[in-house]
């Protein structure tokens, strides 16, 4: 019993420990590609604080509950997560948390709001189907969605399943609003939409949708992990290479549209998934 | 009033904390309010490497419900008066305005020109003037760290000032 | 189907200048656009009529930051021609060299602002690094990194010595190079062609039809640059207007690319062939009579209609900027583009909506 309290609160303190530490380290990783110094490491702690002490400005209640809840959500799946519990549980969670985020966007009156929250939605259509595809994979592999069994699986699942982490990764540029696929709102502004899917959220309603994003930045790279769960050694190694990618890719890559994503990019991911689950199991099989 | 002075409610610590953040984090609006131009890509460039002033937390959002500062280059003049006000009072507090150029100062040389009135401060209220046609990118780095250290000092809400309302 | 009025700009972060774009949006494609013009107006030009006609060299340089001294350059060829003015051939070719540094420093700006429209952040901060190179020989040269105020009435007031003249040639040599880096970057990339080649096309009859001037001319096809009437130096430099033919964003790009080589090759030229001698002539007197001035801009041709009737202040100038000529096309190109389009479509056109409302 002990033990899952102490793995609870391991799950709700990696967020803001590991969540902003990764998102200090893309910042200062992103302006040295773009031959910049960039901010110290600790810069996503200070945009929190400040969010969270500047006057409340909100439009509508409904508003503040959709980011409340989004923020729940997506603590929740980390925590669910940490506790090893089911898969395909914490994607549902996840999913919630994500939706919550759009109907606060939609909840205004703001163009700009709203063209974003209607791309932050197609592009769920996009990356969810990914995950799950993903989560099958798993489970086909390891014959469970519990996180438990996928833990103590031998060999590393990436071995097996090599298309579908590359799959994943695709999810991950999407999830962390990096370009190509950075259409719905993105850290700095540089967009039609100016900031997007944020443009009517303010002051401490900001700060918590940071604090869910490091949440769900922790998820994504958890997932990653997952791919060679041999311990945390290996799981970091794996989940900083893709962050590392993902950086990568930003900084090479114009930003794409939606139809371009909902194209081709589902395409690609679905091919890529059903290729390695075909080839993987007519092996095996 | 020092923080020194304010009742401390939730400990000193916390307000500290939150003093620190706040010059550390400063995000900022850029309005080009009847500029030539000569400013304007004088305020871009400092988000350029040579001088990037995302060193010091700075960053361009180009929302005004985001923004903690308001960087304002040229003249008002009577049709962006009304947006600049606008766009002041969209911003939450605490928030400070930074007016650059000498078009933003005075109307500079364009002072006596049909459509200008004058200077932002005519409009809402400045807290750092910085002169130059156009003024270098690290006097403009210069008077936005001067801002910054005002939200040092001064309880947040004596920054909600009022703007002086449109003529 | 619901149609959403979106209101692009005054304040926008793709574009640093206050253009308002009223969008009409149908499934985030572009039903219609309108302008809405005036956030920059100074009323400029009635300034002709307060101050000294050798003030308004400095406020003519302040119509645009960014072609500042050509501004000048166009005003102050207007009034010689008035006067009857001649200006010293070193002159002459002085601001050949600081108008074409002018065009260089510009369409890196502009290459920089269409990548971040893009979405490729990279890219604008390398190429406005590049940038910083070229702003350096500008400051070395005229003592100011944007605005120079070098040119005067009969000649500039400012010369290049024979040590600055190696130093620039070194350094627009590794500017040159830095550029040929990149380009393969902007000609090529995958991603950039998806959201460039295609985009907004304008045919050359269209184009014609509208009154195109600049880069966006050229980029139809037409190969039609005001630097060929040989106004300042430019008739005893040799160089051919950069063309492209497929009319899109692209093509758009790929023209301001080969200004930027071709302007590097003409200050090259122009600090070969620096003749010696005076930088200006003396002007004596008070102008009279009228005259329309052309020069070709970064943007396109400006046009200036100057009027004296022998006073210490003109009796009318009128400027027409090149993109007030590039707006109707802009108009005409977006109708049908998707959101996302919009702001490469927009940037295209290299608007600068301080020299249109002036
Ligand atoms: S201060 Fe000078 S450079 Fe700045 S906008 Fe005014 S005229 Fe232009």
């Amino acid at each position: 019993m002990s033990d899952l309290i102490l793995r609870g609160v391991a799950g709700l303190l990696a967020g803001p420990l590991l969540g902003g530490l990764t998102s200090g380290l893309d910042r200062i990783l992103t302006a040295r590609l773009q031959a910049r110094q960039g901010p110290p490491l600790q810069q996503p702690y200070y945009d929190v604080v400040k969010l969270l002490a500047k006057e409340l400005v909100v439009v509508n209640a409904w508003q503040a509950f959709c980011v409340y809840s989004h923020l729940f959500a997506t603590v929740l799946a980390v925590v669910l997560f940490a506790l090893q519990a089911d898969l395909l549980l914490i994607l549902f969670t996840e999913a919630v948390g994500a939706v919550f985020l759009v109907m606060g966007a939609m909840a205004s009156t703001s163009p700009y709001s709203q063209i974003g929250a209607h791309r932050e939605l197609l592009q769920i259509l996009v990356y969810e189907p990914l995950l799950f595809l993903v989560a099958i994979g798993i489970y086909l592999e390891t014959g469970s969605f519990r996180l438990t069994a996928v833990f103590q699986w031998p060999v590393p699942l990436i071995t097996q399943l090599p298309l579908l982490f590359g799959v994943l990764c695709l999810v991950l540029v999407i999830k962390l609003r990096k370009s190509p696929f950075d259409l719905s709102a993105a850290t700095h502004a540089h967009q039609e939409l100016v900031r997007g899917l944020f443009t009517d959220f303010s002051g401490p309603l900001l700060g918590l949708i940071e604090i869910a994003h490091w949440y769900e930045t922790v998820l994504m790279l958890a997932f990653c992990g997952l791919f060679w769960a041999g311990g945390l050694l290996p799981m970091t190694t794996l989940a900083l290479a893709a962050v590392m990618g993902v950086i990568l890719m930003d900084n090479a890559t114009a930003r794409l549209n939606w139809r371009w994503l909902l194209g081709y990019g589902w395409l690609a991911g679905m091919t890529l998934s059903l290729i390695n689950l075909i080839w993987h199991f007519r092996g095996a099989g | 009033m020092s923080i020194e002075q304010r009742p401390r409610r939730c400990g000193g610590w916390l307000e500290r904390l939150i003093q620190h953040a706040r010059v550390r984090s400063p995000w900022l609006l850029h309005f080009d309010c009847g500029s030539c131009n000569g400013c304007d890509i004088e305020v871009l460039a400092c988000l350029t490497p040579l001088y990037d002033v995302e060193r010091f937390g700075i960053v361009n959002v180009g929302n005004p419900l985001h923004a903690d500062l308001l960087l304002v280059t040229g003249t008002v003049n009577r049709r962006n008066a009304r947006v600049l006000a606008n766009l002041y009072r969209q911003m939450a507090a605490p928030k400070k305005v930074v007016a650059i150029g000498a078009c933003g100062l005075s109307g500079g040389i364009f002072r006596e020109a049909d459509n200008v009135i004058g200077g932002i401060d005519r409009i809402i209220p400045v807290d750092c003037y910085v002169p130059g046609c156009p003024p270098r990118p690290e006097a403009i780095i210069d008077g936005v760290m001067r801002v910054l250290e005002r939200f040092g000092t001064g309880h947040p809400k004596e920054d909600v000032a009022k703007g002086k309302g449109i003529p | 189907m619901r149609r959403a009025v979106i209101p692009f700009g005054p304040q926008h972060p793709v574009l640093p200048e206050p253009l308002q774009l009223k969008l009409s949006l149908k499934d985030e494609v572009v039903v219609e656009a309108l302008p809405a013009l005036g956030y920059v107006h100074r009323g400029l030009e009635s300034l002709a009529t307060k101050r000294d006609f050798h003030q308004m060299v400095q406020v003519c340089e302040r119509v645009c930051g960014i072609c500042s001294v050509l501004h000048a350059i166009c005003y102050c060829q207007g009034i010689e021609e008035i006067m009857g003015i001649a200006v010293p051939d070193r002159a002459r070719y002085l601001r050949v060299i600081w108008g074409e540094l002018l065009r260089l420093h510009s369409h890196l700006l502009w290459m920089g602002l269409f990548a971040d429209s893009l979405g490729f952040e990279s890219l604008f901060m390398q190429l406005w690094r590049i940038r910083e190179q070229v702003l350096d020989i500008q400051e070395a040269t005229t003592g100011n990194r944007v605005i120079s105020g070098v040119i005067r009435i009969g000649g500039v007031c400012r010369d290049i010595d024979d040590a600055q003249r190696g130093w620039i040639q070194t350094t627009l040599a590794a500017v040159d190079r830095a550029v040929r880096q990149i380009a393969p970057v902007l000609r090529e990339d995958f991603t950039i062609c998806a959201r460039t080649v295609g985009k907004g096309i304008l045919s050359a009859e269209k184009a014609r039809e509208l009154g195109a001037v600049g880069p966006v001319l050229r980029a139809s096809g037409i190969a039609q640059d005001i630097r060929q009437t040989g106004y300042a130096a430019y008739g005893e430099l040799d160089f051919n207007p950069v063309i492209e033919t497929a009319g899109d964003c692209h093509a758009r790009c790929m023209v301001r690319l080969g200004e930027i080589h071709q302007s590097i090759d003409l200050i090259g030229q122009a600090l070969a062939r620096l003749p010696q001698g005076a930088i200006r002539n003396p002007v004596h007197g008070k102008p009279t009579g009228e005259t329309v001035m052309r020069v070709e801009q970064p943007r396109g041709e400006v046009l200036y209609y100057l009027r004296a009737d022998g006073g210490k202040t003109l009796a009318r100038m009128h400027i027409r900027t090149p993109t007030f000529a590039n707006v109707p096309v802009l108009i005409d190109l977006l109708p049908g583009l998707g959101l996302a389009d919009v702001p490469v479509v927009v940037l295209s056109i290299d608007p600068c909506i301080s020299c249109l409302e002036r």
